[in-house]
């Protein structure tokens, strides 16, 4: 799957797009796993995930090749 | 003489001096040994107003509140722009065109402060004392002119708009649905640069803006309402002047105040529309619960570096807690000072609001009101994201309000959290940090792994400290907490 990371998120994590494989079953699991792996320094229940262009809730499981949003709260004016 | 000056006082008490003048009005000579800048300001009556020619003038006051008030704002003047004296002098009555309607003269010890104290008091005057003008047109034509409403000119009007009213979508119809609307803005920043222009520029007929700060000089690469000169001066002032160039048809209502829970009911329930152009995230949030309380559309963007989001959110459509319900603490994601931001981004997020507010005002299009809009301008890439009510929306639906589990507000909260618990300050050694209170310093650029326990984390101003407990919480550790508003806001009685 590809994730794309928006603002703070892809500050932290140092690039915009990235091809991954993971485990995971539950978008809620998998945006763990990158918070952790990539010490993204957000609680996980603030990071949103689209899949395929739709906001999705933690419990969807994840689509194979699906592309994957993840949006932070975004504080700047 | 060296002893004489030393003796002198600095700065003496001065009669606040405001008078009202049913006679013609000539400046007097005025001295003041210990001050060596002088400003005399005459305001005259000009032949036109709003492109239309005027032939007199009529000023009105309610004399007692008048001189009480202008008293007032001329002490305040004094005390703010340390004057060695003030004095204002206004007519009242019929004035021709050439007539002297008001002098100013300030007196202070140096040029600067005589020449800003002066275009101060003739700023807040127009605000703040109740007098009134009323206009006489050549045409025959006369109308009462506020300090914030326009003289009428249906003609101008209709200049103005013209090549939108060729429009099919908008046509005379739309013209007079913008000039009845009214706009509520929060925030005079960098997103309201983008969207206040345009707005005002189109004939929305009233534009209200809140904001409380003064113009910084780090505003002005994205805040392009506001010049050099216009640096420590009050935003929602110089943006409402900047409205009142571009289209003097627009009435524009001032609030010099900082949005909060005492008052986001009043301003929400003024206005047809909402526009959030705040710089963080408890505004936001506040906004948007104030919003679906009174049924009113907000359309909220927030930028980040070289990113923008956008969503619009209608009385009867998905909320931003319905996508975020859990409150974020408010420095979880930086803020512009902290991330940077490139001046276009605002910019260009503040005209999509403008856009989503008239696209509401108009019925043209479709609303972003069940989608997001990610905008990234290194590439021009953008992504609409589409989203839904939440059942569990602790605005909207059932749910419970969530905080941010990674912060206390306090040590004491801290306390009455864990009982027991070691702080770790993550400052570096460079910024020499200094706790009175037993501490483990550890510093966050080479920060390992924490010790084992209940820890409250501490840096200067909560926002690393945040970033640890964060990743804490996110590796299934929820024992590490982060001082909100770092040690900077500790109270002096606090353990330092
Ligand atoms: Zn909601």
């Amino acid at each position: 799957m590809t994730v794309r990371y928006f603002a703070v998120l892809r500050d932290r994590r140092g690039v915009g797009e990235e091809t991954l494989s993971t485990d995971c079953e539950s978008i809620g699991d998998f945006i763990c796993e990158l918070v952790v792996k990539h010490q993204l320094d957000l609680a996980p229940a603030l990071i949103r995930a689209a899949q395929d262009g739709s906001f999705v809730d933690d419990s969807t499981p994840i689509r194979d090749g699906a592309q994957i949003v993840l949006v932070p709260p975004v504080s700047g004016g | 003489m060296g002893l004489r000056s030393c003796s002198f006082p600095r700065y003496r008490e001065v009669d606040p001096v405001f008078r009202l003048s049913h006679q013609p009005l000539i400046p007097i000579v005025h001295a003041c040994d210990s001050a060596g800048g002088f400003v005399t300001f005459e305001g005259k009556v000009r032949n036109h107003a709003n492109l239309r020619e005027v032939l007199r003038l009529e000023y009105e006051a309610y004399e007692d509140l008048a001189v009480s008030e202008g008293e007032k704002l001329v002490a305040e003047a004094v005390a703010r722009y340390r004057l060695e004296s003030a004095t204002v002098v206004h007519r009242v009555g019929l004035l021709e065109v050439g007539e002297t309607a008001v002098i100013i003269q300030t007196a202070a010890a140096h040029r600067r402060e005589a020449f800003a104290g002066c275009e101060w008091i003739l700023d807040q005057l127009k605000h703040r004392v109740p007098i009134w003008k009323k206009e006489y047109y050549a045409d025959g034509d006369s109308g009462w002119v506020g300090a914030d409403a326009p003289g009428p000119n249906p003609e101008l009007d209709a200049q103005l708009t013209q090549r939108q009213r060729r429009l099919a979508e908008i046509g005379d119809a739309g013209q007079a649905r913008l000039k009845a609307a009214s706009v509520l803005l929060v925030g005079a920043g960098g997103l309201a640069a983008g969207c206040l222009p345009y707005l005002a520029a189109a004939g929305v007929g009233t534009l209200g803006l809140i904001d409380d700060d003064v113009v910084d000089v780090s505003n002005l690469h994205r805040q392009i309402l506001f010049s050099v000169e216009d640096v420590g001066r009050l935003k929602v002032e110089r943006a409402a002047q900047f409205v009142n160039l571009l289209n003097p048809t627009v009435e524009v209502h001032r609030h010099a105040e900082r949005l909060t829970e005492a008052n986001v009911d009043r301003f929400v329930a003024s206005y047809d529309w909402i526009v959030d152009g705040s710089d963080n995230l408890p505004t936001k949030f506040l906004l948007n619960q104030a919003c679906r309380r009174h049924s009113k559309p907000l359309v909220t963007a927030s930028v980040h570096g070289f990113e923008g989001q956008l969503l619009t959110v209608l009385p009867d459509g998905p909320c931003l807690r319905c996508l975020f319900p859990t409150v974020p603490a408010g420095r979880c994601v930086g803020t512009c000072a902290e991330n940077g931001i490139l001046g276009v981004v605002p910019g260009t997020l503040g005209i999509l609001q403008a856009n989503e507010v008239l696209k509401g005002i108009l019925g043209y299009g479709e609303f972003l009101s069940h989608q997001t809009q990610l905008i990234d301008l290194r590439t021009g890439d953008t992504m609409r994201l589409s989203r839904q009510m939440n059942p569990d929306c602790p605005v909207c639906g059932s749910g419970m309000d969530i905080c941010d589990p990674c912060e206390v507000e306090s040590i004491s909260a801290a306390q009455a959290r864990f009982g027991e618990y070691i702080i770790v300050d993550v400052r570096e050694p460079d910024e020499e940090p200094h706790l009175d209170c037993a501490h483990v310093r550890l510093p966050f650029s080479g920060l390992g792994e924490l010790p084992e326990g209940n820890l409250v984390v501490v840096c200067e101003t909560g926002t690393r400290s945040l970033r640890v407990a964060a990743r804490y919480l996110a590796a299934g550790r929820s024992n590490v907490v982060s001082l909100r508003g770092g040690v900077a806001s500790l109270a002096p009685d606090e353990p330092r």
